[in-house]
């Protein structure tokens, strides 16, 4: 698989804020990327400066494009839903279609319109009177219906009801993804994409805390359910995060022999989220 | 699937009449509406002015029984000799009534008469364009140059307010990152926005003007028609179509090119603007303006502004101006207009920074 994003020393500095603070990141095609950060990690800003709608400093490479001074042309390829992103109120629902069929080359018209019909979304009606949830479903035919090589979404699922965040990622993963194209999502509901992830990305403070293929998650890291004694046993042992559970705690850890925790408790993957907070926000003990 | 150049264009076009479709489309043709109903008023009313129409038609034009409309003004003098002095040697004469002057009346001491010459015919306005009468030639143009005035202020009015909000709309309901995640340049952003105050907007206003024009044209028709007149020689023959449309399409690409850096300067300030497009484009010239007067003393910037700001101009024979009727090729001034366009590829370009570069709010 090809590199489609290429990124060195990316800095994007608000005043004496660094919102991205010497980013490297290298992502390939096919990927599903999951963002994950707190408030104020500097995500949208990265996503921003990779769709060249911000200035940066360090050297950035998307589809072989520099996103800041060719954005018109990297929007052929890539398409993206931004977490404050509205779309016109002023616009019907066909005038829209009417305007990406007319100025996107690679805007498939038809299967917007057949997306569309699975849902309330009528081409007669205008922007400003669908509710939120339908005007998600609109961008995403909107953006489905393009064949772009790169999908990044900003908190696509904003505001919107756990039925319709279900239902969101379901038919990106199954009406979108084809295991060639490269979708970047940035999500505070952990939960509901990691297991449409393929890589996870955490970031805190402007800088990447990790970069791992999920798969890698499962060979690096492992958590311990340990209670009583057991939990105070495995405490000694250098850990990234630790969580109380009924009657012990939980730990995590990266790059240790099973063999060596079995005895102490029930071992299992640890979910993003837990180790999200581990690394970000966790009570850590590296001996 | 590629989408063509002509097509991107269209498109382009299509949007901004879609979102500003009131004040581009429905504005014009409801004002030419209402002056087209007015003049169907008066065609409907035609039946009031046709009895007393009638009335003074009779007595202007006949002719035939020597009893038409006569001034007469009484002078004194010794002899009664007749003084013909002909003003309008076809149809009227001046005689000295040669009959005693009353003391108790008027003193003049001669007495005038204006009256039909005996033999002479009441003739049409148009028979004159015939004769070879210049002053009736396209004598109602003024009267359609004045509908057509009515829309193209219209149209500058609209337009300020388009581009004021052009380049800020989008900004303000936060669509505009919906605009661009579609592979579309500034620069095309900007020049489609930029061509629909230039040409898009005015061919839209331009082509209802003369719609109505051709209606007013129709109604006046039917209206003289209704008062027994013949209409193509009263209303036809008086209009000459060609310089008229001419002139007002002609008239407008010159307004076009000295209102350019007018315009600019308003996308300028649209694409600006944190809140208000109209303070951003008044505040820092009024600021300039003073500033040049108090501490330079001069008015450089105030007389460059008025020269491109739009104003009346007919016949003055001024190098700027503001040409609703038509353009005054020979005496334009070329520097003035050739800065103005410098200014607005300036204005432009900075359109194209703060659009890219600086376009959150």
């Amino acid at each position: 698989m090809s590199s489609i994003i290429r990124a060195r020393g990316l800095v994007k500095a608000f005043a004496d804020i660094r919102a991205i603070d010497g980013v490297d990141l290298e992502v390939k095609s096919g990927t599903v990327l999951g963002l994950i950060g707190p408030n104020g990690a500097g995500k949208t800003t990265l996503l921003r400066a990779l769709l060249g709608l911000t200035g940066f400093e360090g050297e950035l490479d998307v589809l072989g494009r520099n996103p800041r001074s060719q954005r018109a042309e990297l929007m052929e390829q890539v398409s993206f839903i931004a977490d404050t992103a509205l779309l016109p109120g002023w616009m019907k629902v066909g005038q829209l279609l009417d305007y990406v069929t007319g100025m996107h080359p690679r805007f498939n018209r038809q299967q917007a319109e057949s997306f569309l019909q699975t849902t309330e979304v009528k081409l007669s009606r205008k922007v400003r009177h669908l509710s939120k949830g339908m005007m998600v479903q609109l961008h995403l035919a909107l953006v489905m219906a393009i064949d772009a090589k790169l999908l990044i979404l900003d908190e696509p699922t904003l505001g919107l009801d756990i039925l319709f965040r279900k239902r969101f990622f379901e038919q990106l993963l199954n009406d979108y993804f084809d295991g060639e194209r490269t979708i970047i999502i940035s999500t505070h509901q952990v939960e509901e994409v990691q297991n449409i992830l393929t890589d996870v990305m955490f970031m805190n403070n402007g800088k990447l805390v990790l970069q791992k293929p999920m798969l890698a998650i499962d060979e690096e890291f492992v958590e311990l359910h340990a209670v009583g004694e057991a939990a105070t046993q495995a405490e000694a042992i250098p850990y990234v995060g630790k969580r109380s559970i009924l009657g012990g705690s939980a730990f995590i850890y990266q790059d240790i022999d099973r063999e060596v925790l079995a005895p102490l408790g029930e071992l299992r993957t640890p979910s993003i989220s837990d180790l999200f907070v581990a690394k970000i926000g966790g009570d850590s003990n590296h001996g | 699937m590629a989408s063509s150049q002509p097509n991107r264009a269209f498109t382009l076009v299509q949007r901004e009449m879609q979102e500003y479709r009131n004040s581009l489309f429905w504005t014009p043709i409801v004002i030419a509406g209402c002056l087209t109903l007015v003049m169907l008023l008066s065609v409907l009313l035609a039946n009031r002015i046709t009895v007393m129409g009638d009335a003074m038609m009779q007595v202007l034009m006949d002719e035939s029984a020597g009893d038409g409309l006569a001034i007469t003004i009484q002078i004194d003098e010794e002899n009664g000799t007749d003084d013909r002095v002909d003003t309008e040697p076809d149809s009227y004469t001046i005689t000295t009534d040669p009959g005693p002057a009353n003391e108790e009346d008027w003193s003049f001491s001669r007495q005038w008469k204006f009256q039909p010459k005996p033999g002479a015919r009441q003739k049409p306005p148009t028979a004159d364009y015939d004769s070879g009468d210049d002053e009736r030639i396209g004598s109602l143009n003024p009267m359609l140059n004045m509908l057509h005035n009515f829309l193209i202020l219209t149209l500058l009015i609209v337009s300020t307010n388009y581009l004021l909000g052009s380049l800020f709309a989008d900004r303000k309901d936060r669509s505009i990152l919906f605009w661009k995640s579609m592979p579309v340049s500034e620069w095309e952003e900007i020049l489609a926005k930029f061509g629909m105050a230039m040409v898009v907007a005015p061919i839209v206003f331009i082509a209802v003007s003369m719609i109505a024009q051709l209606a007013s044209i129709l109604l006046a028709m039917l209206m003289i028609w209704r008062l027994d007149m013949n209409p193509y020689e009263v209303i036809l023959a008086n209009i000459e179509f060609g310089p008229l449309f001419l002139n007002q399409i002609g008239g407008w690409i010159l307004t076009m090119l000295w209102l350019a850096p007018f315009y600019a300067w308003l996308l300028l300030a649209s694409a600006a603007a944190k809140r208000s497009p109209f303070m951003i484009a008044v505040a820092p010239i009024i600021g300039l303006i003073v500033v040049e007067q108090i501490f330079m003393g001069t008015t450089h910037l105030a007389t460059a502004l008025g020269n491109h700001l739009p104003h009346y101009y007919e016949e003055d024979v001024s190098s700027v101006g503001f040409y609703l009727h038509g353009p005054v090729w020979s005496a334009i001034d070329y520097t003035g207009l050739g800065l103005g366009l410098l200014v607005s590829a300036l204005a432009l370009l900075g359109c194209f920074y703060l659009r890219r570069y600086r376009f959150e709010l």
